[in-house]
This record gives C-alpha cells, sequence and structure tokens, in this order.
C-alpha cells in the first residue's frame, strides 16, 4: 500500500550498467538493478534534496582510456568524480553530501585473478578517503546479486537482494550523520 | 547416469526447442553444406522462423527490402549469423521462464545465460577458436537448472537453511540434498538430445574446467564466460550460494591478468546491441 502522505506518481529512474543519473525532482526514485561485481554508489545532499546515482562496472579507466572518456561511468577513478560535479552542478555541498555503497560481489578466490567486486571497492574506498568523503552505509561483498533505490524526496536507499522477496532499507538518510 | 535420468525423465515440460541446434551445428561444420537443409531444418518451427526473420529484418540488421524466407536471410546474413540467431530464440525460450527452486526471476537465467554465451565468444573470437560451439555450450550451460529447480522448489526452506549455515557452493547444495547437481544433469540432457561430445562434457564439467579432460579448454571458455556473466549481475538467484575462482581456466587459456576487465568491457558494448535486439529492459 503506497503511503498516505504520497502525492501523485512515483516515477523510477533506472540507470543501467556504466551509468549515471542524477536529479532534483521529487517524484523520482532512482533505481539501479543487478549490480553483481559492479558497486552502487548513491549520494544525497538531505538539504535541498538533490541525489545521484552510478552503477560502475569496473576500478580504473587506464585499462581502456578511450572507454572512460566515452563511457566515464563505467570506472570508479572517471565515474564517482563525474556524480559528484553533477550533484555540485545542482547546488549539492560536499560537506551535507550522504554517501551509500552496494554490490561488489566476490567469488571463493585467493589468485586475485577473480576479485573484481573487490578491487571496486578497494578503488572507490581510496578515492573517497583521498578526498575526505566519508561512506555513511554500504552492503558489499557475498556472493548476491543487489539492486539499489534512492528515494530523493526523503533521500532514503532501499537495496533488494535476488533470491528474497523483500527489499530492506540500507540508509534512511536526513536522521543520519 | 540411471540417477541423472530419473531426475530429467520426471519433468513434464522440458523445452524441445535446444535440439535443432546440434544438427545445424553438424551442418556448419560441413565444407560444403547446402543451404536448402538449413533452411529445411529451420522451416520445421514456424515460430522460430518467425523469429529469425523479425531479426533479420530488425534495425540492427535491416536492409531496404525485408526479408522474408530464411533462404534470403542465409544469403543476406550468412549461416553463422543466423545459426546465431536460431541458438538465441532457442536459448529465450527455453531459459526465461523464472526457476523458483533457484530464488531466479523470469528473464534472469536468459539474461545470465546469453552474457555468458557473449562473453565466451568474444574470447573465442580473440584466442581464434570456433565460436560457433563455444556460443552454443556456454549459453546452455545452465539448462540442468530447468530439471532441477522443480526438485529443490518442493524443499525451499532446506536449500535456504543449508545455504546460510554452511559456506557450501551451489553444486554441493544441490549434491547433498539431491544427490545430482545441474552441471551433471545438463550435460547429462544435452548427451541426450544429440549434442556432440566436446560440448556434453564441456557443460558437464564447467564448474571445474580441469577434471572436462580432453575438452578443459572448452570448458574453460564455458567457466570463463559464466563468471562473467555473474561479475555483470545476472543468474545469482539465493543469497550466498559460493562460488569457487579456477585459475586453471586463465591457464588452460593463456590469460593474463588484465585480460578478464578488458573482456567484461567488450562484452557490455556487444551485450547493448543484445538487448536493443531481444528488447531486454534492464
Amino acid at each position: 500500500m503506497p503511503s498516505p502522505s504520497l502525492v501523485g506518481f512515483e516515477q523510477r529512474v533506472v540507470v543501467g550498467i556504466a551509468e549515471m543519473a542524477v536529479t532534483n525532482n521529487q517524484t523520482v526514485t532512482l533505481a539501479t538493478y543487478s549490480l553483481g561485481s559492479c558497486l552502487g554508489i548513491a549520494i544525497y545532499d538531505p538539504v535541498i534534496k538533490v541525489g545521484g546515482l552510478l552503477h560502475i562496472m569496473l576500478p580504473e579507466s587506464s585499462i581502456d582510456p578511450s572507454k572512460g572518456t566515452a563511457k566515464p561511468a563505467m570506472f570508479v577513478d572517471t565515474g564517482v568524480p563525474a556524480l559528484f560535479r553533477a550533484v555540485y552542478q545542482l547546488r549539492g555541498e560536499k560537506y551535507r553530501l550522504i554517501v551509500t555503497v552496494a554490490g561488489g560481489a566476490q567469488v571463493m578466490d585467493t589468485s586475485g585473478f577473480f576479485n573484481i567486486g573487490k578491487r571496486n571497492f578497494e578503488s572507490l574506498k581510496s578515492l573517497l578517503q583521498n578526498n575526505a568523503i566519508r561512506i555513511h552505509a554500504s552492503e558489499v561483498g557475498g556472493l548476491v546479486s543487489r539492486s539499489m533505490f534512492l528515494n530523493v524526496a526523503t533521500g532514503e536507499v532501499r537495496l533488494k537482494i535476488s533470491g528474497q522477496p523483500n527489499d530492506f532499507i540500507l540508509c534512511k538518510s536526513s536522521t543520519s550523520t | 547416469m540411471q540417477e541423472l535420468d530419473e531426475y530429467i525423465n520426471k519433468v513434464k515440460h522440458l523445452p524441445p526447442a535446444p535440439r535443432i541446434l546440434p544438427q545445424l551445428l553438424h551442418l556448419l561444420n560441413q565444407p560444403d553444406t547446402d543451404s536448402g537443409q538449413v533452411v529445411d531444418l529451420i522451416s520445421l518451427d514456424p515460430s522460430l522462423t518467425a523469429g529469425v526473420l523479425q531479426l533479420c529484418n530488425s534495425a540492427f540488421f535491416a536492409s531496404a527490402t525485408a526479408a522474408s524466407d530464411i533462404q534470403e536471410a542465409i544469403t543476406r546474413l550468412g549461416f553463422r549469423q543466423v545459426f546465431q540467431l536460431v541458438a538465441s530464440i532457442s536459448g529465450a525460450r527455453a531459459l526465461s521462464p523464472p526457476q523458483k527452486g533457484y530464488g531466479i526471476d523470469a528473464g534472469e537465467l536468459w539474461q545470465h545465460s546469453v552474457t555468458a554465451a557473449v562473453a565466451a565468444q568474444i574470447m573465442a573470437q580473440e584466442l581464434g577458436e570456433d565460436d560457433s560451439v563455444i556460443f552454443t555450450a556456454t549459453l546452455l550451460h545452465d539448462i540442468g537448472k530447468l530439471v532441477l529447480a522443480e526438485a529443490l522448489e518442493h524443499i525451499y526452506a532446506k536449500v535456504i537453511e543449508e545455504i546460510e549455515t554452511h559456506q557450501y557452493s551451489l553444486l554441493e547444495t544441490e549434491k547433498k540434498l539431491l544427490g545430482v547437481q545441474h552441471a551433471e544433469i545438463g550435460g547429462r540432457l544435452l548427451s541426450r538430445w544429440n549434442f556432440p561430445e566436446n560440448m556434453v562434457t564441456a557443460v558437464w564439467h564447467h564448474h571445474h574446467p580441469a577434471q572436462a579432460q580432453d575438452h578443459r579448454r572448452l570448458a574453460s571458455f564455458v567457466y570463463l564466460g559464466n563468471m562473467i556473466a555473474y561479475f555483470m549481475g545476472h543468474g545469482y538467484g539465493h543469497q550466498a550460494f559460493a562460488l569457487r575462482g579456477r585459475t586453471e581456466a586463465i591457464d588452460f587459456l593463456a590469460l593474463k591478468a588484465d585480460d578478464l576487465p578488458k573482456y567484461m568491457i567488450r562484452t557490455f558494448d556487444k551485450m547493448e546491441i543484445i538487448k536493443a535486439l531481444f528488447r531486454i529492459s534492464k
């Protein structure tokens, strides 16, 4: 049942693999599906209600620099700066941003060949750390596929895990920080 | 073997579609195939014929006039491309329904399988191997799940309990609860459908390519295609099914550390086209 406070339609904007979207339209829920070893990164400014969602696939664009230019949202090192810049353009403020992360599924592997999910998260953590940005909530690792939803009106981030019937709240936004 | 057949025989509605593929593959590998034989085979299945023509006439392939029969589609696209369309349509039919026993939603297994097949095909082309065989084996690697999904659904609570308390792999869980696992069922199914032995063996050992002996290279392509499809997010089902990284697959194909991410990028590019062709929304 929809909550009584909900007025009009909720629009779901789908962010595909290697894509991002940023908006201050409060009727929108940004959604990204089937994260696998990819990472979903949501950022939200609770004061002016601007949100962005990014679905990256790999850590470093150095593996294919022309791809990094053509499709920056594919890589952590090109996608994350682009996401933050887009939110700043809508007057989001760095110190207010709430950052949530999900995905990075991992197989049992000691060789390092198959640890793409882990490398994605490591590279995100170090990039954010170098820029003094904190991750407020994360759900990373394991061999599951996650879908992620950011409600732009409330800043709430929900996760749905493959094979499980119900979604759950990863971050309530405005009450945290 | 008998135990595998018992499970397969119990299933009432197995897809008939992939049965055409071994015959087509055989024709594909003849040096002087008469395209009439191919046309006859495909035309036996009207909805398959319609599907091939629809894709052939889609914006991606289309020329000024629409192809109106399979003969024309072959002339225009070539036999290999038509074979790939037939395999993809057959795969879509068989693999699209939800598999509740695995917690897999409608469309998920198909999307997982086609992503895996595209990834394996890209690797095959790069390494100069027969990409039609590799594409088809990888596309059908999880076909055994169609057989076991029903059995697992009946003991769903037990499956969940098992994977939550132990870090078993999917194969271990299946073996423990059912006595059989989906890879060997898939291999057996392909052998009953008269697929060539190399494909049967590769599907049978797609989680453990070293055990595929003479066909371990093919099994390695299937294994790595499957892995890339998991990386890209599709076909997981229940949480906590552990999947093991097998470096021998990397060794058998002599790949380098950077190769997997590179193949992921190329798989991504090709999947954009496949998604548009098959109208996959997510």
